[in-house]
């Protein structure tokens, strides 16, 4: 027997065997532990965005937007839930796609007063945020419209009123032309009339906006602010927040109606209590955007008796 | 030290002192382990009291310029209505409504005192929203505006500041 040939004795194959496992755990642990610290990058960027969002919101009834920049890669997933007294935002965040193949979203984060129009996932670097108050007849909420920068509009015979607005407020990435002349991955807005080319259609008669195959109803007096989220959501997401808007409207209507019912003791009556417990039923059980036009009208007439108040409610 | 007081060959003694070192690296590796998670675990939780405070801080400052607070009415675009918030004070809907463990709003000028209710109000310091803990508080000052009626109705207004607190870590 050659003594000098290797011999593969039970210690080496112990060592092999025990150093393969420990290899292998080594390697499983610290691949779930990136795991892990991804996911909590992500939930803790989704609680920021939640927080850098308050500047954007609340700006005095004016219009503002702004541009949120992300380090890498990032998808922001939007979900809307009617759920309790004022329903849910949920904001996740998925980051840093390894390989093209994207991770498991992080954490939601969840809010009862953001109302956040876009798409169900918004991916890019960079986030384009607009704001607008939305008032059904006194303030309710800032409405947020988030779009990636990447994804252009192209709106084809707008209004005036809208052109004017979107000039004013310098909006990035949208552009007003002929839909000839509108690059070719933009998504179309169409104003007047059908076309086939059109991604998105506006009819301003009937105060809709038509969209994945889906119809969904706006009032345009409402400083364009439900057209914006008609045109920038999903459907679905649409429908959803609009419905969230209107519990809260229900739940300020009551505040309202308190607040009437003190000043009346006060010496300041304003009969409008009434009125605003029958608009919070009336929000209250809105189901879905056809139901907004009978919502405008009875506000409509809220405004105008509010208008006429020596001490006005709002 | 060894195990083997009798009859040991010499590969045992060898496979011993490797199961030993194994057990010592895998203790090593399980201690170290530990210590990586613990310290995890108390940046994480730091990282989670800063988010909510800056949240808190966030709100704080914001805050007045919400529908549920606000004045509505033009005269006064940046200021409190106190009518309302004696309104919201009671409404168990708008309790977890800010994410907040504490949200109260104080008189600080004219100098007033005790809790508002409905049959001391106006003449009461502090109006107290949320108040499920007492946690670290950021303030910002504000106008509390109320309606007064004497033969016509005018606005009051006196200095206020509002405080917000975040949700405690435990």
């Amino acid at each position: 027997m050659n003594k000098k040939a290797f011999e593969f004795t039970f210690g080496w194959m112990f060592a092999i065997i025990v150093g393969g496992v420990i290899l292998f755990l080594a390697l499983y642990f610290s691949s779930n532990l990136l795991k892990t610290e991804n996911k909590i990058s992500d939930t803790k960027t989704a609680k920021e965005i939640g927080i850098i969002l308050n500047p954007v919101e609340n700006s005095l009834g004016e219009e503002r937007t702004t541009l949120i920049t992300y380090p890498v890669e990032t998808r922001v997933y939007n979900k809307c839930r009617t759920l309790g007294n004022f329903g849910q935002q949920e904001i996740s965040v998925a980051s840093s796609a390894r390989g093209g193949k994207w991770e498991e979203p992080g954490n939601p984060s969840i809010f009862y007063n953001k109302y956040i129009f876009s798409e169900d996932m918004i991916e890019g670097r960079e986030n384009i945020v607009l704001s607008k108050s939305f008032e059904i007849p006194f303030k309710t909420a800032d409405l947020l419209y988030i779009w990636p920068d990447s994804e252009k509009y192209c709106f084809i015979d707008p209004p005036s009123y809208i052109e004017k607005e979107i000039e004013r407020l310098e909006l990035r990435n949208i552009n007003i032309s002929s839909i000839e002349k509108c690059e070719k991955k933009s998504r179309k807005v169409c104003f007047s009339g059908v076309g086939t080319k059109c991604s998105i259609v506006v009819n301003l008669r009937e105060k809709s906006v038509k969209k994945n195959e889906k119809k969904v109803f706006y009032e345009d007096d409402l400083n364009n602010a439900l057209l914006y989220g008609a045109i920038f959501a999903s459907p679905e997401i649409y429908e959803c927040q609009v419905k969230r808007l209107m519990k809260r409207t229900s739940e300020l209507s009551i505040v309202y109606a308190d607040k009437s019912r003190a000043l009346s003791v006060k010496g300041c009556s304003s009969n409008l209590d009434f009125e605003l417990i029958a608009y919070s039923n009336a929000t209250l059980s809105f189901a879905n955007s056809k139901e907004i036009e009978s919502i405008n009208k009875m506000s409509e007439e809220i405004r105008r008796k509010n208008e006429l108040l020596s001490c006005k409610l709002f | 030290m060894s195990f083997c007081r009798v009859n040991c060959s010499k590969g045992q003694l060898k496979i011993q002192e490797m199961a030993f070192a194994l057990l010592a690296i895998i203790i090593f590796l399980v201690i170290s382990g530990l210590f990586y998670f613990v310290f995890k675990a108390s940046s994480l939780k730091e990282d989670v009291g800063e988010q909510r405070e800056n949240e808190a801080r966030e709100i704080a400052r914001r805050i007045a310029n919400t529908p549920e607070f606000s004045w509505s009415t033009s005269e006064c675009s940046n200021c409190i209505d106190l009518d309302k918030l004696m309104a919201l004070k009671d409404k168990e809907s708008y309790k977890g409504f800010w994410n907040l463990e504490h949200l109260r709003i104080e008189v600080i000028y004219p100098v007033k005192n005790g809790e508002c209710l409905k049959v001391n109000y106006p003449e009461c310091s502090s109006i107290t929203l949320v108040n499920k803990s007492i946690a670290p508080l950021s303030s910002a000052f504000v106008s509390l505006c109320r309606q007064e009626f004497k033969k016509q109705g005018y606005i009051k207004c006196e200095l206020g500041k509002i405080y917000a607190g975040g949700k405690k870590v435990e």
